[in-house]
This record gives C-alpha cells, structure tokens and sequence, in this order.
C-alpha cells in the first residue's frame, strides 16, 4: 500500500487543492492595496501610480482564479513565479508608494498573508527559500530606502521584530503542511513509522 | 471509534458511506486539528517568548520595566514549559486549556501593544503568526470568535492611540483577517483532502476483500 500515491501525486494535489489559499491571500492584499490607493492618494500622479501596481495583480489573480473554477488550476512554475511577483510588488509599494518608504513604510504587513498562503502549497524546502527571499528582499529595500535607520537602535529592533515575524510565519506553514502531510500518508499506509512518513 | 478508523483504516466496518460517514469523519477531523495544531501553538509561542526576551534586553528603558517583563516572560515561558512536556509526554491537553491559553496570548499582545504606544508599537506584529497557529488548530467558529476579539482589541487601541491613520489601522486589521482566512481555508481544504483520501481507501481495501473471498 505503500506505493499507492507517490511524492509527485501528492505535490500535484498540494498545488491543486492549495492554490485556493494563494489566490485569497492575493486578494486580501489586492483588497487593502485599492483601500489605501483611494483612501491615501492626495494627487493624480499618486492615484496613478497606486493604480500601476495594482491592477496587474488583480489581472493575474482573474485569470488564476477563474482558471481554478473552471477546474484548470495553474501549474507549479507559474504558481511561483506568481508568488515571486507578489513579494516584488509588495516590495515596490515599500519603495515608491508615496509617502513612508523603506522600513517607514506599513505595508511590508502585506507579506505575511503571501508567505503563509505559499508555505502552505509548496514543500518545505521551497517554501523556506521563498521566505528567504521576501526577509532579505524587505531588508535590502529598508536598508536602501530608509539607510538612516541603521543609527537608530530602536528602529533596527523594529525590523528585528518583523522579520522574527515575518520568518515565524512562513515556519508555521512549513510546518503545519508537515503535518498535513503526515496525516494524509497515514491514511494511505498506516504501518509507516513516522520518520517514513516525515520523508519528502 | 473515529480514531481507530483513522489508525488503522482496515478496521472500519464495510458499508457506511455517504452523508452520515462524511459528517463522522469531519467530526473526527475537528478533533484531531486540534491535537495536531498543539505543537504549532507552542513553536510559535516560544519564537514570541525568546523574540520578547531578546527585544527586552535589547532596549532597556529602565529597570522597573526591564523586571516587569522579565517576570512576564518567566511566566509565559514556565506555562509554555508545562505546555511542551505534556505534549512530549503525549498526554493530549484539555480543548478547554489550549484555549484559555490561546487567550492569554492574545489579552499578553495587547497589553503590550497597549503600553507601548498602541499604534506606533511594532509589537501587533505577533498577532499575525499567533492567528496562524490559531486558525490551522481550532474549529472554524472558534478561530472566527479570536479573530474578532483580536480585530476589536486592536482595532480599539488603534483608534484611541492613532486615529488619523486609519487607512493603515485598516489594512494592519485586514491583513490579521487574511492570515485567519487563510488558515481556515486551507484546514477545510485538508479536510475534504482527507475525507476523500479515507473514502478512497476504503473503497480500495473493500475491493481486496471481495477478491479475497473464495467462490463456494
């Protein structure tokens, strides 16, 4: 019984059924993002640029959604490469909204909903990487946004808090898909031990 | 009954599918969630307990605060402890402890976003990871009822402390109702995942069954 699903059929079902918890975190974030493009935009230019970064998102995340109603989920390779748009737009907002930026900036909340959704859809080791990548991508656009902050010890504590959060995050979905996953093998092969069953 | 289905799946008894299976199993799920989601509740609170030992440290004020927090720390720290070797013990807590402790982070966040300037203080960032946890362990209805009470703590200290940035009160409350969704859903996803993988299963192992029974 041991053979009856195998590694790769069960990634596929991740991406199938996970993708679902990708697309509403993306409009959860689309949904804040148009609050503060129409709630904080003073001039037309803001309105603008607000809007450049939005409406892109709110595309893709039409044509994901729409793909997984009609049962044509999107494949593995787009769903990260979705994801890596996500934390980069998120990540321009930080930069260029105008206003706050760098670590000034309050929207690198935006990141956590993204980190977890993706966490949740992709094995452990993907999902680490990609929540490397958000950490030192936030922290590089602080550092070249906001570089004054560096001389402040209260500051530097403030980006110590969000990354510790931001990681603590995406660790939870790494590990909570862990155990999903454990569970479901269970299902299929009850005499596995739990080392087998914690195997990729 | 339920779990022993979920242990050892041969030795359900053959025959009781449709609605009435489905509600079963989904019971069991609920129950299990919340026995598997105890390990993740404890990790993330003891990432906030050393981030909080390490924040305090780091930027002392004075003192009296500094042992203030240290004291609270301990204690949360001593709770989590006990937490943690019931669970390394495998004696599975009371839904009733988990929850009141749940609690306790919670009302443990707000105080101390509370006292430190309620919107300007960066600690309503752990309300994000603690939501998570919550939201992948506890049923729905519950998860809905802490997220509530998280968006009214927050949402009201906000108000009083920072009202003129309400756009970002409002996403900070969004993004906290987002991460809860998202746990939720994902939960209701793995539970219609493994119902149909235990239904799988079964139709598998009556079908060995009946091509074990010999003809007479």
């Amino acid at each position: 019984m041991k053979g009856l699903r195998t590694t790769e059929q069960e990634a596929s079902e991740d991406i199938f059924f996970g993708q679902l918890v990708i697309i509403y975190a993306r409009w959860f974030v689309v949904i804040a993002m148009t609050i503060l493009a129409l709630w904080t935009s003073t001039t037309l230019n803001q309105m603008v640029i607000g809007i450049v970064l939005i409406v892109p998102l709110i595309a893709l995340n039409f044509f994901v959604h729409g793909r997984y109603l009609m049962e044509k989920p999107a494949n593995r390779l787009l769903l990260i490469m979705l994801g890596i748009l996500d934390a980069t737009v998120i990540t321009l907002i930080i930069a260029f909204w105008p206003g706050a930026k760098g670590l000034y900036s309050q929207f690198y909340v935006f990141y956590y909903p993204i980190i977890l959704a993706f966490a949740f859809v992709f094995p452990g080791r993907l999902s680490i990487i990609y929540t490397i990548f958000v950490l030192l991508l936030y922290s590089a656009i602080c550092v070249l946004f906001s570089p004054e902050f560096l001389a402040d010890m209260t500051e530097v504590e403030r980006l110590s808090i969000r990354l510790i959060t931001i990681a603590a995050t995406g660790m939870i979905g790494v590990y909570y898909y862990r155990i999903q996953r454990s569970r479901r093998r269970r299902i299929y092969a009850p005499d596995l031990t739990p080392a087998e069953l914690a195997e990729v | 009954m339920s779990q022993t289905v979920i242990d050892h799946p041969e030795g359900k008894e053959p025959g009781e599918g449709g609605l009435l299976r489905r509600v079963s199993l989904a019971d069991t799920w609920e129950k299990e969630d919340l026995a598997y989601g105890q390990p993740v509740i404890v990790t993330v609170r003891w990432i906030m307990i050393v981030s909080a030992l390490i924040l305090a440290i780091w930027n002392v004020d004075s003192m009296a605060d500094l042992r203030l927090q240290i004291i609270a720390i301990l204690l949360l720290a001593v709770t989590n402890f006990y937490l943690q070797a019931q669970l390394l013990m495998k004696r599975p807590l009371s839904s009733s402890i988990v929850y009141a402790a749940s609690a306790v982070d919670i009302a443990m966040i707000s105080i101390l976003v509370l006292f430190q300037g309620g919107y300007s203080s960066s600690i309503y960032v752990f309300y994000l990871p603690a939501i998570a946890a919550f939201a992948v362990a506890f049923p729905r209805g519950l998860t809905l009822l802490y997220t509530t009470i998280v968006i009214l703590l927050y949402g009201l200290i906000c108000l009083g402390t920072g009202y003129d940035h309400t756009d970002v009160i409002v996403s900070r409350l969004l993004m906290i109702v987002a991460v809860a969704y998202c746990g939720s859903l994902y939960l209701q996803l793995e539970h219609r995942r493994r119902t149909e993988a235990q239904e799988r299963e079964e139709a598998f192992i009556d079908n060995i069954s009946a091509a074990r029974v010999e003809p007479a």
